[in-house]
């Protein structure tokens, strides 16, 4: 059962990173490389908020969503309202990924920091294991930001408008919908959430630059596990992988881990690449 | 003095610049050069092996770095167990690449964009764990070592003989490189990157197209990794990381991914570059992920595009490419159409009945008009001949064959359409563009384009023939040499209708052709449609333009909300009531009005 746990705990950050491609991918067709990295620079900013600064913990998640949701809307401006197409913006988005990890690793250096969990570090038995609180609150923002994601898509007029936007991009605009406005939205709200989140995935994965390639990976199995395009998926998808993760390094050892998620991948791209949740769409003229 | 510039081959200068480089050593050069030299080549194959995939066909692919590590690793394991002849070092290394190159690309293919370019780079970071678990072969984490000198024919290769090896093999496969992308295959990359609907409609299968891409970008990756495993005789996990990955692409971007010469460009710069010396190594990804940024956005074409491009302007003003001579002959020969019959079509999407048991038969020599509002499904109808959409239900049959729902085997089997929207790839000719028709009906293969065989040689003047014949017929030979993509509408309607005929096709479709037209144009268009029927070739015209339909069409088919409310010759449709309430919004004696006038019913949809 600890192994489930620690399985959930990991595949929750991962559904997080799936998340956040997922809504930049809905609002602006496009999709960000460099989102795992805006996570990974949220992991930094608490390292230097709570342990260099020495801040209290209200305003480190402050400064991590205010920097991460800046840094977001940056590259939003560089990387993709200005480049036309997906090969370009892949290439952009993969250009502030690269621009990311190297910042991180001339700033802070690229030994990994231990960044203090601001609750509680007693070991919970839950169900027979051994979990940590804040793996359990990792699960529970997992599950939550899904819930709440799929209510505003489904009950709000912005979630039509998003919907209207990621079906036709110009008969969005003829609608009287500001895409653009849409688009700098979603990057900043998903900038602010991997700011947010960074107080609660730093403790569990350390701060370190090498982390934004590790997560944007297993991030993007989850999504393709799950189906493009699919909120829940992104969710069911993150717990799988993770749990893939801790079940092979368990059983198998620890260099298998990455080749059995790869090997999942394969498996699911070759037999059903729309995902679990996702559908085909008809090609048009 | 001009006339002798342009008798020079453009292969000239890239030969001269080959040989002087291959000679370094006999012109002094030491091996600190010589080792510089070898890793320019290293990084420049695998950079050319990134732009077929990236630039040629579209689709991003950041996996070079693992086959890199699975040739070098390969050569690596050979050299250290004795087998030292270099020639089957590289074949060993070659097969490898390409082993992973097809088992990677296919399910990263499926979904193509993101999804090959994940896969592929996951790929990458899978290579320190797959070293792991081989640790026995490939020394693991501390490397590789005792890899034995490299040797040829049986003698051990001195190092200048290593260098010539290396250097000449690199500029070798330059060569395969240019052969293939100057070919009609080049052609097809760029049709398929351009669109890949175009792409299936010409009878290119768009997955086997970009798998092809994607594999043989491997090849070049295996070379390098022999290369490289034979320079320092030392291997070590490191040197296959994130950071050659990133590196890859950006000389890529940098360099200009859709040129043959520019992965030694970016090559060049990114080996000299500052970003070698110690101490800018630690910004090296800062510096790659700028220049990822801005070559992204600024210099899309990178710095031999660039060049190109100059250079191109430069021979339009001072070297104008010969015309060739008027084409004498006979334009247009017996067409062998084939009948397509529909039988009772249905197709809906979600609750929209977009089809409803549609029935119509074209016959060969006549020209079949479908005419109908705004969204009763005329383009559906041709789109589900064409397979892009699957039927639910009936049948569509050309001559005595039922369709299949994949598009480019029905092009394959004789149906070519234009579109809507003229679809032309950017940066090739007027002349090419319509030579890409020929592709899938005339087919040659890869290796006799890049070893030029005679049977390449033989294809390629029958398809320069071919599209001076259907040019002259469209009346376009005097821009063969153009700029396909920046011609006028007219032109490039005319140009897709150039496009289809150069294939014989058995029965042709054309959507829309004449909107946007100016009346001198759609004169010209309709005579177009009668000799195409007239040589006996089946044509099923989709068109708001009734005018043009009446003068052309022997048969016209009318769809309203999915269904053929009426059929029969031009002089019964003229006057149905129904089709003149349902189609023009008129009653009878307004109808008769609005035909006398010249405005028409020119929108679009």
């Amino acid at each position: 059962m600890d192994a489930v746990w620690s399985g959930l705990a990991l595949g929750a950050v991962y559904a997080l990173v799936a998340l956040g491609y997922h809504i930049v991918f809905v609002s602006s067709n496009a999709f960000n490389f460099a989102h795992a990295q805006l996570i990974m620079l949220g992991t930094f900013i608490v390292y230097w908020g709570s342990v260099t600064l020495k801040l209290p913990i209200g305003l480190v998640f402050l400064l991590a969503a205010a920097i991460v949701g800046g840094v977001a809307v940056l590259e939003e401006r560089t990387a993709i309202r200005i480049v036309r197409g997906t090969e370009g913006q892949l290439v952009t988005t993969l250009g502030f990924a690269t621009l990311l990890n190297g910042a991180t690793q001339v700033i802070w250096g690229g030994s990994p920091l231990q960044v203090p969990f601001f609750g509680s570090s007693n070991v919970l038995v839950v169900l027979g294991g051994h979990v940590f609180p804040d793996d359990l609150i990792l699960m529970g923002v997992a599950v939550v930001l899904t819930i709440g994601f799929v209510l505003v898509s489904r009950m709000t007029v912005l979630g039509i408008a998003l919907l209207a936007v990621s079906e036709d991009r110009e008969a969005a605009l003829m609608r009287g919908i500001n895409v653009r406005a849409l688009g700098i939205g979603a990057f900043a709200v998903s900038g602010i959430v991997a700011g947010l989140l960074g107080p609660l995935i730093g403790p569990k994965t350390f701060a370190v630059a090498t982390l934004g390639s590790d997560l944007a990976l297993k991030g993007f199995v989850a999504m393709a596990i799950g189906g493009f395009g699919s909120a829940p998926g992104a969710l069911i998808g993150g717990f799988a992988v993770g749990l893939i993760e801790s079940e092979a390094g368990r059983y198998l050892g620890a260099s298998y881990s990455n080749l059995m998620i790869f090997a999942v991948l394969l498996g699911v791209l070759l037999l059903r690449p729309t995902g679990l949740f996702g559908h085909a769409r008809e090609r048009m003229v | 003095m001009l006339s002798v510039a342009r008798r020079i081959p453009t292969w000239l200068l890239p030969l001269i610049a080959a040989v002087i480089v291959i000679a370094f050593p006999y012109l002094g050069a030491q091996s600190p050069v010589q080792r510089q030299v070898i890793l320019i080549c290293s990084l420049a194959l695998l950079v050319s092996g990134l732009n077929l995939s990236l630039g040629y066909a579209g689709e991003l692919a950041l996996g070079q770095a693992a086959i890199y590590a699975c040739g070098a690793y390969m050569t690596g394991y050979l050299g250290s167990h004795g087998y030292t002849d270099i020639v089957l070092q590289l074949a060993c290394a070659i097969a490898a690449a390409l082993v992973i190159g097809l088992v990677t690309g296919i399910p990263g293919l499926r979904l193509g964009g993101w999804a090959l370019a994940m896969v592929s780079f996951f790929l990458v970071l899978l290579v320190p764990d797959i070293l792991q678990l081989f640790a026995n072969q490939t020394g693991g984490a501390q490397g590789l070592t005792g890899i034995a000198s490299p040797s040829l024919l049986g003698k051990t290769l001195t190092p200048n003989g290593f260098y010539v090896f290396a250097t000449t093999v690199t500029a070798l496969w330059l060569l395969v490189l240019r052969n293939l992308v100057t070919s009609r295959h080049g052609t097809a990359f760029r049709v398929l990157r351009e669109n890949p609907v175009l792409a299936s409609s010409v009878g290119i299968s768009v997955f086997r197209m970009k798998l092809s891409a994607y594999a043989i970008g491997a090849v070049p990756a295996g070379i390098a990794g022999c290369i490289f495993a034979n320079l320092d005789q030392y291997l070590s996990p490191d040197s296959f990381g994130f950071a050659l990955a990133v590196s890859i692409l950006a000389a890529s971007v940098l360099g200009g991914s859709a040129s043959i010469y520019g992965a030694v460009v970016g090559a060049v710069i990114l080996t000299l570059g500052p970003l070698e010396s110690t101490s800018f190594q630690q910004y090296s990804l800062v510096v790659y992920g700028l220049l990822l940024l801005v070559g992204g956005i600024v210099l899309s074409i990178g710095i031999a595009g660039v060049l190109q491009r100059v250079w191109a302007r430069v021979q339009r003003r001072w070297l104008p490419p010969a015309r060739s001579a008027p084409y004498e002959g006979d334009l247009l020969p017996r067409t062998a159409g084939t009948a397509l019959s529909v039988d009772h079509l249905v197709k809906s999407f979600g609750g929209v009945n977009a089809l409803q048991d549609v029935s119509l038969v074209a016959q060969p020599g006549q020209v079949t008009a479908l005419i109908g509002p705004n969204g009763s499904g005329k383009t559906t109808l041709l789109n589900l001949i064409c397979g892009y959409y699957r039927i639910d239900g009936g049948t569509i049959s050309v001559g005595k064959e039922q369709t299949t729902h994949r598009p480019y085997r029905i092009a394959r089997s004789g149906v070519a359409r234009t579109f809507q929207t003229p679809s032309i790839p950017r940066e090739i000719t007027v002349a090419e563009a319509v030579r890409a028709g020929r592709y899938a009906t005339q087919r040659a293969g890869f290796v006799p384009a890049v070893l030029r065989l005679p049977s390449y040689r033989r294809a390629r003047a029958s398809d320069v023939e071919e599209a001076r014949r259907v040019l002259a017929l469209v009346g376009l030979a005097d821009q063969e040499n153009e700029i396909a993509a920046s011609m006028p509408l007219g032109t490039r309607r005319l140009l897709e209708v150039a496009r289809c005929v150069i294939a014989r096709p058995k029965v042709l479709l054309l959507d829309e052709p004449a909107s946007g037209l100016d009346e001198n144009e759609v004169e010209r268009l309709a005579g177009l449609i009668r000799k195409i029927s007239d040589s006996g070739g089946t044509v099923v015209l989709v068109e708001h333009n009734f005018r043009l339909v009446l003068s052309v069409a022997d048969q016209i088919y009318v769809l309203a909300r999915g269904q053929i409310i009426a059929e029969g010759p031009p002089s019964v449709i003229e006057v149905h009531p129904e089709v003149l309430t349902e189609y023009l919004g008129v009653r009878v004696p307004e109808a008769d009005d609005l035909l006398r006038t010249p405005s028409e019913v020119a929108d679009n949809d």
